[in-house]
């Protein structure tokens, strides 16, 4: 019996020391002489092929997927009637209409997929659904600018988007990066009735090591308001510590970083936001025409952001800014057509609307990708 | 007592011989065993194969020494804080690999020393000399490719 079960013991032992061994340990402790593994020979003969990575270490993480709200603190709104006016034109008395303004903000869904992830390639494709709620009270004032604040305090306004970026890295240094969107932003519910409007930016770069990214491009874009062509500049770059950075591509957006950790960041900085909405009511009137009244929507925020991760690869990030109107106007656009006007066009505005600035906060819970 | 111990060696010996026997797709699958340089080639990966499944660390740094501490590189980016001062030559960061046929081999995990992250990860031979390494996020769409290149010691 003793023996038999010794037989056992020993066939046992050797097959599952042989076939049921497991590692779990990241650290190695076997002999290893590393200074073997520096003179080596690639075994098709040719070397690797080494090329600028997207990103440099030590940034906010990519958000893959994002679930956000964005609120506004109240302010005053002033809309002027309906006409032509010239930018820096005197609204005449009882032209106009206010409102004060008790609640601006809603939901803002984004969502970035990569579609081809590679190191010598890269391609994501994205979508957006961004929604601007008002509660305006008090609105007093003259005809067509009571009947605009009065579409703006029943319907809102929203975008919704799609938009691709590619990145192809060039060799070990350079790359090329191309973004593309097609957005309808106006105050439109289930219909979707708006003009479709395109921006695009692409940039040449260079990432001399892996703390440093810089790249100059020309972009098409509505940030601003109005579509606009407005040169930029991307600029990434880490401490050699990894504590602080910079992270900017101006002039929509820059930001000094300190890094808390790898988990937790915060940014203080701006971005220019912006989009042109189509005022359903308003539009193609007389009846038969053709003509898109849309609201020329760009604003500054000075803002302070902490992302911090919560669990895993989500990442939550609280923003507290202030919200400064750069431009609020309206222009009638006949056939939907856009025109190019940019800083110093002439051509008049359809209304002279003004907001007043307002403390805001945005909070988004993220899937990111470190 | 002579018969009990012969076939105590006899049962030993067999399991050794069975153990040692390889059929095709065991050849196929420790094709993945060797040196390999990511394609930034600021490192190479030893990747062997322990028990049945595959293993890589570390073997070769580009830039062993870390420019902020003047001293060898460690994993100070792990979220394990005893791991900070484990050094990366010798870092084992492939790691449960096993061989899931058609040149391809899934249910590991790759380490990311940049971010201290883990990602799941499967490896795809392109041929015998050139490996796609995926590492991914819960679903591979959320992932990255890298191309690894074999090489060689010098005789």
């Amino acid at each position: 019996m003793k023996q038999q079960f010794l037989l056992l013991f020993c066939l046992f032992f050797s097959l599952t020391t042989l076939s049921f061994a497991q590692v779990t340990d990241s650290t190695t402790t076997d002999e290893e002489d590393y200074d073997q593994y520096g003179d080596v020979e690639y075994a098709d003969g040719t070397a690797t092929k080494t090329y600028a990575n997207a990103r440099i270490v030590g940034t906010a993480p990519q958000r893959f997927v994002s679930v956000g709200w964005d609120w506004q603190a109240p302010y005053t709104m002033q809309l002027s009637n309906i006409g032509s006016y010239a930018e820096d034109a005197d609204l005449p008395p009882n032209q106009f209409a206010t409102g004060d303004v008790v609640y601006t903000g809603g939901l803002r869904l984004t969502a970035n997929i990569p579609v081809i992830s590679r190191n010598t390639f890269i391609w994501q494709l994205g979508g957006n659904y961004w929604e601007t709620g008002y509660k305006i009270n008090n609105i007093q004032g003259d005809s067509s600018a009571v009947g605009v604040m009065n579409e703006l305090n029943t319907k809102g306004l929203r975008t919704t988007g799609i938009n691709s970026t590619l990145y192809k890295p060039l060799n070990e240094y350079q790359f090329i990066l191309v973004q593309g969107s097609l957005d309808m932003s106006g105050d439109y519910d289930l219909s979707l009735q708006s003009q479709a409007r395109f921006s695009l930016a692409a940039l040449w770069g260079k990432r001399p090591h892996d703390r440093l990214q810089w790249a100059v491009g020309l972009s098409r874009t509505f940030r601003v308001g109005g579509m606009n062509y407005i040169p930029i500049f991307m600029y990434n770059w880490t401490s050699l510590d990894r504590k602080w950075g910079i992270e900017a591509l101006l002039p929509a957006r820059g930001a000094v970083r300190y890094n808390f950790s790898g988990t937790s960041l915060m940014m203080a900085g701006f971005e220019l936001e912006g989009q042109s909405y189509r005022i359903d009511k308003f539009s193609d009137i007389p009846a038969g025409t053709s003509q898109s009244l849309e609201i020329r929507r760009g604003e500054i925020r000075p803002r302070l952001e902490y992302q911090r991760q919560l669990y895993g690869f989500f990442w939550i990030g609280a923003q507290v800014g202030y919200r400064l109107n750069y431009i609020y106007n309206a222009d009638y656009l006949p056939e939907g057509k856009e025109f190019f006007r940019g800083f110093f066009g002439k051509q008049p505005y359809a209304m002279l609307n003004t907001l007043g600035n307002t403390p805001y906060v945005n909070l988004t819970i993220n899937f990111v990708s470190p | 007592m002579k018969k009990t111990l012969f076939s105590t060696l006899f049962l030993l010996f067999s399991a050794v011989l069975l153990q040692g026997f390889y059929p095709a797709q065991e050849v196929e699958a420790d094709m993945l065993v060797g040196v390999w340089e990511p394609s930034h080639g600021k490192a190479r990966v030893k990747i062997e194969k322990i028990a049945d499944k595959y293993y890589g660390k570390i073997v070769w740094l580009k830039e062993p020494i870390d420019p902020a501490t003047n001293a060898a590189k460690v994993d100070k980016n792990n979220p394990d804080e005893s791991m900070r001062q484990v050094p990366l030559k010798g870092y084992r960061l492939l790691k449960d690999f096993t061989y899931a046929g058609k040149g391809e081999w899934v249910d590991g995990t790759i380490y990311d020393p940049e971010n201290g992250n883990n990602y799941s990860c499967v490896i795809k031979a392109k041929d015998a000399n050139t490996l796609d390494i995926r590492g991914y996020i819960g679903v591979k769409t959320f992932g990255r490719t890298d191309v690894w290149k074999r090489v060689a010691i010098k005789k």
